[in-house]
Order: C-alpha cells, then structure tokens, then sequence
C-alpha cells in the first residue's frame, strides 16, 4: 500500500484510508435526502442554541438538557438504522448491547467515583476558596461567548489529555482499549476501559455549574457537534462546519487501522484545535481497530491495561536481570504516537 | 439442580426441516461460510459439526454465540437439522440488571454516608460565608445588555427551596435502576431476536440464498 503525503507524513501506508474532502463519498438518493443530510447538523445546532438562549428559566434547566440529549441519541440511532454510512458498521444487537453497558457504567458506578476522588470534588474544594467578585468579568460577557469559552476551554484540555494519551504508554494502556472497536456507532464513544473513562471524563465543567445558561449552551455545542464523532451515518457536511467542526469522518479516520492515520484528529468537539496544532487530517477511513481489527471482548476489555502493562514490566525488568534490555516496542500495545 | 431448567437463559435451540434427499455433507457444506469466519473453529464428525469462537469480528453473522452443535437427526417425516446454540453476550446480558441495582445500592449507601456541610460556629466565620454567598447571588444577576437587547430571559434568583435543594444534592440511584430495566428489556428483545435471526440465516444457507 502506498499511501498518501501529507505534510512530512505518509497516510494510509498500512491500511486503506480516504484523503482530501473532494474525494470522500457524498449521500446518494433524491433532493429530499441531499437537502435533509447536508442541512441536518447546521439546523439542529442551530435550533438548540437558539432554544437554550431563549429558553424561560423554569425550562432552562439540566434535566431538560438530559431529556434532550436521550431523545437526540435515539432519533441517531434511528438514522443509522435507517441509513447506514458503512454496512460494514452496523448496529447488530452484541454491539447495541455493549456500546450501552459502558453508557450505564459512565451514569453509574463512574459518577460515583468521580463524586469522590474525580474533578467534581476537587472543584468543590477550589470552589469553597473562590471569591466570586473576581469572575464577575467573566459573568458580564455576552452568553455565546461564556458558552464558547467554556466549550473550547474543556475540548483544549480534552485535545492534550488524548494527545496524551497517544504519546505516553501509561495512558496509552488505559487508552488502547477504545481503539480496538472496529465500527464507529453512536455510543462507541462510551466504551473504553473504565480507567481511561474517569480519566478523559476529567474536566473543568464543574467550574461553570452555577452558569446555568451558558454551561447548558456549552453542553449544547457538545451534543449538537461531537456526537457525530461516532456515528454511522454519511451527511453532506458544510465546508465550514468541517473546517471548524469534528467530523465522524476525521474520527474514522483517527480510529483507522493505519498507525499514522489515528495520530490524527485528537479533539472532540473543535477540529481547528488540530489545525491549530498541525495533527489534523481531513478524510475517513472505513477499516477500524488494531491488529488487523480483532474485536475485544467485555472483560478483556476491563483487565487490558493491567495485563499489558504487567507483561511490558516483566518484559524490561525481568531481562534486564539477564543483561539485555528489550525493546517496549515488542509490546502489543504500542503508543499510536 | 437439572440445568435445562435454566440453560434457555444463554443456549438457543432449534430445529429445520431437511429437503428430501440432502445428504450431511450437502447440508455442512452449504453451511460451511458460517464457520469460516474469523476466530471461529469447528469441527464435522458424520451427521455432527461443532463449533467454536473466540473474539468474532462483530459483523460475524453469529457473533453473539460462542459455541453450539448442529445435528442431523433422520426421523420418520424426513431429516431435520438441530441446533443448539450458547451465547454468553446472553447470559451477561440477562445478569447485567443485577449488577446496576447493585450499582443503586451503592449509590444509596453512599448516600447514607454523605454528612451534611458543617456550619462554622464561629459567628465571625459564619458572617464571612454568608457575604461569600451574597457576592455569588450578586454576580449570578449579571447580565450582558447584548443578551439583554436579544431579549434572552434575565437571570432569576434562585427561589430558596431546601428541600429540592437538599433532594438535588442527595446521590441518585434512578439512572441505576433505568439501565437494569434497559438491560431487561434488551436481554428479552435479544433472546427473541437473535433466534429467530439465526434461524433465518440456516434457512438461507440451506436454501442457497444469501
């Protein structure tokens, strides 16, 4: 396989990946579903942040957001169902039921532990300390500014801690698991070894809880945008909101079989950061996971980290006895970058 | 205890009826794709085939099972093709409600245990938290005049109600209880469907469609 050169990098050298906008697949079908799919995203982003603008206090609130939020991933899934970007990815009944067990972990038993040793008790303690007077400048701005910041700051921190993660092998352990889904579903982004869940689930929202407008708007942009990271669904994406936006086809792309592929695209919601930091690759990639695709099982899933990491120590200080220093790189979960 | 009063949790059992004159081999054979698929090993002794998987790729038609035997039974109205098939994704799914109402028990043991923030007695303290609060409420007020000139709704004071204030803070095991009936309603749909989808997919094969 050749591959493609972008930048000092060849792409797709090891697994087949599609590279530059204009030679990506555009819907196929009559008017109605070219102007619906390329219409879609732009309207329901659009419509939400005009509806938590407007929205009356009493229905501003965060359970409203949840519902919101629910009744959004059902209508996707129904659109994945309806029409599948790749047949090769669709939803069967294991991959629904998987994909939703680690969706019940994050609203259960992680919450619990993030009550306790996560960011949310570490900004309540912060919080106690804070003397408010000094973040009423942050207060006066406009509203879509204070959602904005809010919204970039945390997909900042998100950027590095996943860059991170790409580049340090105790992360990447905790990490890997995600990267062996083979198909990008709607709640794929939840699976993942609980471990690397607390983690990426680290963050400074509980910083903008008492603005309640402008962290449901930052929440907004979250839902209406990232959500398409993982979706099995082909739209006809505006030119700008690519530019700006994460696609489920830079995230295909990050979450390619090809090594140098998936050190590409690390943010979540804000794919200018990448461009920012010179890690973006705008196309997709349909073949996805490591080595050569395996599917990971539940449980292999939960010890990996642990069982990988044991066996690299008992790798480099078990020979080191013996005088020869092995390389980490014999490992099977090698950094992907 | 006799385990075929509880193994329907995770076996899918089956049976087809065989067209006149098929041979085992003609039925293995047309079967055959099933089981070459990645991580999948079987094996045909006569009228039987065995089979095994480990980690199938998800679009694995028969994903959801990790073993089973299909057996060619000759009976009088003609030959009939068994199969029983086990599924552990079943079984972890028909256990998965217990495990998060463990997670809401948990969850409301936890809460027990969570006391309540103490006030300072200090009066001096006291006078100092409470102008923190004040200060807090004060700048929660602010409004920028471009959001007031697009007519979004001005920040209200928060009514004060201990009580939905102290039911608010409190741990919650509703979304606990939501995903086991999720997982409930999810074991049930799988059991129905994916026998009646593998069934389909044998009488498929043994047809020569698909």
């Amino acid at each position: 396989m050749e591959g493609v050169r972008v930048g000092k990098r060849i792409i797709g050298g090891q697994s087949p990946v599609t590279i530059g906008w204009d030679n990506i697949p555009k819907v196929e079908g009559g008017p109605v579903k070219q102007f619906v799919f390329t219409w879609f995203q732009p309207t329901v982003l659009f419509a939400l942040i005009a509806f938590w603008y407007y929205a009356p206090n009493s229905i501003a609130k965060a359970s409203t957001a949840i519902g919101i939020g629910i009744g959004f991933k059902v209508l996707l899934l129904c659109l994945e169902w309806a029409f599948p970007r790749h047949e090769s990815w669709r939803l069967t009944w294991k991959e629904l039921a998987t994909d939703l067990f680690y969706v019940g972990l994050g609203y259960t038993i992680l919450r619990l532990v993030e009550d306790y040793i996560g960011d949310g008790a570490m900004i309540e303690a912060i919080l106690r300390q804070f003397d408010w007077d000094k973040f009423a400048w942050f207060m006066g701005m406009p509203l879509l500014l204070q959602a904005f910041l809010i919204a970039f700051i945390f997909d900042f921190g998100q950027y590095w801690m996943h860059r991170g993660m790409h580049n340090w092998y105790p992360l990447w352990l905790t990490h890997s698991v995600h990267h062996y889904i083979t198909q990008l579903n709607i709640n794929k982004g939840a699976v993942g070894n609980p471990v690397e869940l607390f983690l990426i689930g680290l963050g400074i929202g509980g910083f903008f809880d008492f603005l309640p407008r402008a962290a449901l708007l930052a929440g907004a942009f979250g839902m209406a945008i990232g959500t398409y990271q993982h979706i099995n669904v082909r739209f006809n994406t505006p030119r700008w909101w690519r530019f700006l936006f994460n696609t489920t086809e830079h995230h295909s792309l990050h979450h390619s079989q090809d090594f140098e592929a998936s050190r590409s695209n690390y943010s979540n919601t804000f794919i200018f950061i990448d461009r920012m930091f010179g890690t973006c690759v705008d196309g997709e990639a349909e073949l996805l996971g490591m080595e050569g695709g395996r599917r990971m099982s539940i449980s292999e899933q939960m010890t990996f980290p642990f069982t990988e990491g044991w066996k690299t120590m008992k790798e480099k200080w078990g020979k080191e006895k013996w005088g020869s220093r092995p390389h980490l790189d014999d490992a099977t979960a090698i950094p992907a970058e | 205890m006799n385990s075929r009063f509880i193994n329907w949790i995770w076996q899918v059992r089956g049976s087809l009826a065989l067209a006149p004159g098929q041979t085992s081999d003609d039925v293995f054979d047309r079967l055959s794709p099933l089981f070459r698929q990645t991580g999948t090993s079987h094996q045909r002794t006569g009228d039987s085939l065995t089979f095994r998987k480990k980690d199938p790729a998800a679009q694995d038609k028969m994903s959801v099972f990790d073993g089973g035997v299909l057996q060619i039974e000759r009976e009088s109205a003609g030959a009939v093709l068994h199969y029983n098939l086990n599924s552990r994704a079943l079984l972890l799914c028909f256990l998965a409600p217990l495990l998060f109402l463990g997670f809401a028990q948990l969850t409301i043991l936890a809460g027990k245990f969570e006391k309540p923030p103490v006030e300072s007695s200090d009066p001096a303290k006291k006078a100092q938290e409470e102008a923190k609060k004040a200060r807090m409420e004060a700048a929660k007020m602010i409004q920028n005049p471009i959001d007031k000139a697009l007519g979004a709704p001005a920040p209200e004071k928060p009514k004060k109600d201990k009580a939905a204030e102290e039911k608010g803070k409190k741990k919650s095991p509703t979304s606990a209880y939501v995903f086991a009936g999720i997982f409930a309603a999810l074991y049930l749909v799988g059991r129905l469907l994916e026998g009646r989808l593998v069934n389909s997919l044998f009488r498929k094969k043994l047809a020569g469609v698909g």
